[in-house]
């Protein structure tokens, strides 16, 4: 306790860029108070070394004015402080209040005075009103001396006390981290009054002390793990804060926040400089200050939470994640309330900041560090609901072994590519998140998160992020290797994709896909230069009409099987026998025609639950693994393509594809009824479960051609009972049958195809399950109004024509089943893009005055070619006959 | 097959009990998940007839509801021209693997018996039912005569 972090006048001088003009003030008078009252009175400590401190004797006696001219001085220069720097009290001048309260006041200031030196073995809970001297002697508060406090600031009414106290301890890391230390069992409901001893938690202290050393003697890379705890007892912290709200907040506000203010830069700028002492418990200090209910609000939002921010967004990795741990057990019901707090400031920052190409969000260090802090947020949101004694980590035997670009060559290795390098090899993996590695959660097992993952999601940011910047940064990240130093390479929000809306994910995908496009193009160039060969920089495919499965097939096949990564070229689709040049158009409806097939009933690759609406594999399909590896590529494809799909697959099939088994879990929208039979049998109350029900471990379901099969999901199962013990056996076994092993051929093939396509980009990385599906299928709500509203027109046509006035009323009256037809004839695809239907960018052309003609669609630009007809009834009935006769590319 | 041990011992079960309201069980000993029977009424205006009904187990049997078809026209609110029944005890929503099948049938015998037109599949029925009760069972008492099967005579 020989040094306070606090010392450092510099603090307070070299802040960042935050106009924090007022704050700063307030902060250097309260040093430049302490450094006179040291050279005036002293710390207290007899052994004090420090010659600027009157208890070392090295201090000529000095008059007042002598002593405040080398306060500032000291202050200048920034002299060493003591830490026990005793009398924060101040002389009446400083305090208005006092003097002004009347009678009582003097005597208290006497009182003051003769109690000054009050000996170190003082009672904590025997403070009185009248013991101020105590405060500066206070090196932590505990539930009892606080709510003391206040009742005694209520009871004198004169709050001097508690704003001492709140600017003594809550402006000094040391100080604060070992107040409300949990003795013994935590969260005590109610403290006694037989409060501790100050000898007591002197001897705890030294307790501590201990811990320390032995720390530092065994652990230099994990002391986190030893010392660094949160030994915050959390239940007296909370009604510590609740004490609060018996006096008004104007009393104590001011002085809570400077002191917060103070708190957050000193561990901030400590923190920057490598300065951290080990002993001060930092995590107990951002539980405590996470704490207060007010961080919403006025000052403390606006002055306190982003220097909180920036000081616990520099916490090492292991300390965040002990913080993880430790609010995930204990302050989940606030988390919802936290996380949107934080927002707010994200927001407020983004738009009140003025971003630009000179000056990107990346580069502001409070957004990024409340994003960093959103980080320790979502990771608790993920902790907290994750039972990681099931992991259903998929990597042994469902996860694809064989490597299917093992043969394709690094196609960035070439001079020639000025691009940044885009980690080839260690996408491959689901590269977990830092600090989710530490902690060792993944998002992809979290069911059922206490706030949902959209919460996350920043809007405002997510507009204004620059992606093709941002990329670029996670580009560079993503090279440096994990040991360099964080500070040269600029934060990309891509590293932290919880806080993306997916279209803004989507957009740095596209760019992670550009990139990679234009480099294969330019590859093939500098190949048919070098080899003289010609190649093709598209991925090429010709398909006649009637064989659009066999053509595609074996289109694909060859790409796959010659030179895989041909497969992360453009497409560029071709129909034998027709004009259309493909700007985009033909691929999607080559796309369409593809799946309406795949996805027939009759074609049995598929199996349809008319329940869910969904697909799933067919365990019995005729098929070869290569169609399935097909639809794989496919999927792929229109992910790299941003072509929209119209398949309806369960979300188990996106889980798996991220490299997760599908679970009991899942069966529920595989087959909700199947799943609530098992439930049911989960939930048994009797102990006759085996008379009753009968069942072994012995299955059978049938497949689309209603043929029965029997599984036994263990050896001998069918003589094997499903009891009260084994029934949870009986439940997993069986939903890893369906899920996992009877479709496991089909599927191994379909997601060896996918990964042939993605593997090297950050899709894993960035998108959850829920918004690859989004990626794949867009999403599933219409709203035209957002569409009319983003609707451009051309050709003489205007939002007030009279022709499109109609053209929208009859759209709106359209039926959600017309309005699905009207999409696919216009866009070629009947699902929502992600982002919404505004993202379209629908373009509504004239073609010529009135006349019988049919509304025509250029499907690879959204554009809707619509003649100026006379009145609504015919343009609704030309617009429905064009709807029912599309399909194919031509001319209507 | 993994129902069998069960339904076997659930059609044994039903079989020795000789339900008066449910006989004539005819099972193909290919196909246990089918079962074929008659149902026969007690009440008004369905005692003058009985009726075949058809049931179908899932394979995933018990752990999903088995699926009753009426084979005999009936004139019933709950019935409707297909022979589709909606009956509570085996929704997706109500359904307990414990359930037994001759839970079931006596539920349907009850419904048949008795009518609930809150609940109906055939609108039109439900409204006769409910508003001209005289007229119904004429109706239904003529409907049954004309289209029903023979009650076993004991």
């Amino acid at each position: 306790m020989a040094e306070n972090g606090q010392s450092d006048g510099g603090n307070l001088l070299s802040t960042s860029g935050e106009s924090q003009a007022p704050d700063k003030r307030v902060a250097a008078r309260q040093l430049i108070k302490r450094y006179y009252f040291q050279l005036t009175e002293g710390c207290g400590d007899p052994n004090c070394k420090n010659e600027h401190c009157a208890s070392s004797k090295k201090v000529q006696p000095l008059s007042p004015n002598q002593a405040a001219a080398q306060a500032l001085d000291l202050f200048a220069r920034k002299g060493r402080l003591c830490v026990g720097t005793s009398k924060n009290e101040l002389p009446s001048t400083f305090f208005p209040e006092i003097t002004s309260a009347g009678s009582s006041a003097m005597s208290d200031q006497q009182l003051l005075k003769q109690e000054l030196w009050v000996p170190p073995t003082l009672n904590v809970a025997s403070y009185s009103a009248n013991d101020k001297s105590g405060i500066s002697k206070l090196t932590k508060l505990t539930e009892t001396s606080f709510k003391q406090i206040i009742d005694n600031c209520n009871e004198f009414g004169i709050y001097s006390k508690l704003v001492h106290t709140l600017g003594h301890v809550f402006a000094n890391p040391e100080f604060l981290g070992q107040s409300f230390i949990r003795q013994g069992n935590s969260c005590t409901s109610t403290v006694g009054h037989g409060q501790l001893s100050k000898e007591q938690l002197r001897s705890m202290e030294v307790d501590l002390d201990k811990d320390k050393d032995s720390q530092e003697a065994v652990a230099e890379i994990r002391l986190q793990d030893i010392g660094q705890e949160v030994s915050v007892d959390i239940c007296s912290v909370r009604r510590s804060f609740e004490a609060f709200s018996s006096i008004q907040s104007q009393n104590y506000e001011s002085a809570l926040v400077h002191a917060l203010i103070l708190l957050c830069e000193t561990i901030e700028l400590d923190m920057k400089f490598g300065r951290q002492k080990a002993e001060v418990n930092l995590l107990n200090v951002f539980v405590i200050v996470f704490e207060l209910p007010w961080l919403g609000t006025g000052d403390y939002f606006e002055s306190v939470l982003p220097t909180l921010c920036r000081a616990c967004a520099l916490l090492p990795l292991t300390q965040q994640a002990t913080l993880v741990r430790f609010w995930a057990t204990h302050s989940v019901p606030n988390l919802r309330n936290l996380v949107q707090t934080l927002q707010q400031l994200i927001s407020f920052r983004v738009l009140s900041g003025d971003f630009g190409r000179d000056y990107a969000v990346n580069d502001d260090n409070t957004i990024t560090a409340c994003v960093k802090v959103m980080r320790i947020l979502y990771c608790v949101n993920i902790f907290s609901c994750t039972t990681r004694s099931k992991s259903t980590d998929a990597s042994n035997d469902s996860m694809e072994t064989d490597d299917p670009s093992k043969d394709s060559f690094d196609v960035f290795s070439f001079g020639i590519d000025p691009t940044p390098r885009l980690g080839p090899k260690q996408n491959k993996t689901r590269k977990n998140d830092p600090l989710m590695a530490e902690l060792v959660v993944n998002v992809l097992d979290c069911r059922k998160p206490p706030v949902a993952f959209t919460d996350f999601y920043n809007e405002p940011l997510s507009d204004v992020v620059e992606m093709d910047r941002d990329f670029a940064y996670f580009a560079a990240a993503s090279e440096a290797p994990p040991s360099a130093s964080n500070n040269a390479i600029k934060i990309s929000f891509m590293n932290f994709p919880f806080i993306l809306t997916p279209a803004a994910k989507a957009l740095g995908l596209y760019y992670d896909n550009r990139i990679r496009m234009y480099s294969e193009r330019r590859q093939s160039i500098f190949n048919s230069v070098m080899n003289g060969q010609p190649s093709n920089p598209y991925l090429k495919l010709k398909i006649r009409r009637d064989h659009v499965i066999d053509d595609a097939l074996i289109g694909l096949e060859m790409v796959a099987m010659e030179n895989p990564s041909d497969l992360k070229k453009q497409l560029v689709v071709e129909f034998e026998g027709e004009q259309g040049i493909d700007e985009g158009g033909l691929s999607k409806e080559f796309f369409q025609l593809v799946i309406d097939q795949v996805f027939n009933p009759d074609y049995a690759m598929f199996a349809f639950n008319s329940d869910t609406r969904n697909f799933w594999f067919n365990p019995t399909s005729f098929e070869s693994d290569a169609q399935f590896t097909l639809i794989g590529i496919m999927l792929g494809l229109a992910i790299y393509n941003t072509i929209i799909l119209d398949i309806h697959f369960p979300m188990v099939v996106y889980r798996k594809l991220l490299g997760r088994k599908g679970t009991f879990e899942d069966l529920q929208e595989l087959d909700p009824t199947l799943w609530k039979g098992l439930t049911e049998l989960l939930e048994y109350p009797d102990s006759d479960i085996e008379e009753t029900l009968m069942q072994t471990f012995s299955i059978s379901y049938k497949d689309v051609f209603g043929v029965v099969y029997n599984h036994d999901l263990k050896e001998n199962g069918a003589s094997c009972n499903v009891n009260l013990e084994n029934r949870r056996e009986f439940v997993e076994l069986y939903a890893d049958y369906l899920l996992n092993e009877c479709v496991g051929r089909q599927f191994a093939a379909f997601r060896r195809g996918f990964a042939m396509v993605t593997d090297e980009s950050p899709l894993s990385t960035l998108f959850r399950p829920e918004e690859v599906e989004q990626l794949v299928c867009g999403s599933h709500i219409f709203d035209f109004e957002e569409l009319q509203n983003a609707t451009e027109y051309d050709g003489g046509f205007t939002a007030q024509s009279e022709t499109i006035k109609y053209f929208w009323s009859v759209v709106h009256e359209l039926s959600v089943e017309d309005k699905r037809r009207l999409l696919q004839f216009t866009t070629g695809s009947d699902r929502v893009p992600v982002g919404g239907l505004g993202r379209l960018k629908l373009i509504i052309a004239r073609n010529g005055a009135d006349s019988d003609r049919l509304p025509m669609a250029h499907t690879c630009y959204n554009v809707l070619l619509l003649p100026e007809y006379d009145n609504k009834e015919k343009l609704k009935e030309r617009l429905m006959k064009a709807i029912d006769y599309s399909k194919g590319f031509g001319m209507l | 097959m993994a129902a069998t041990r069960r339904l076997h011992k659930e059609l044994e079960d039903i079989k020795k009990s000789g339900l008066k309201s449910f006989r004539d069980i005819q099972v193909d000993e290919q196909n246990i998940l089918t079962w074929h029977g008659l149902i026969v009424p007690e009440n008004a205006p369905y005692n003058k007839g009985a009726f075949r009904i058809e049931i179908n187990f899932p394979a995933e049997y018990p752990f999903k509801p088995p699926k009753i078809a009426f084979k005999t026209k009936i004139y019933h609110p709950n019935i409707d021209e297909k022979g589709q029944v909606c009956l509570p005890i085996i929704s997706a929503e109500n359904w307990k693997p414990a359930t037994k099948t001759d839970q079931v049938i006596q539920a349907l015998v009850a419904l048949v018996n008795d009518p609930e037109p809150e609940h109906p599949l055939r609108a039109d029925l439900a409204e006769e039912y409910s508003k001209d009760k005289k007229k119904f069972m004429k109706n239904a008492e003529e409907f049954t005569k004309k289209n029903s099967e023979k009650r076993p005579s004991d």
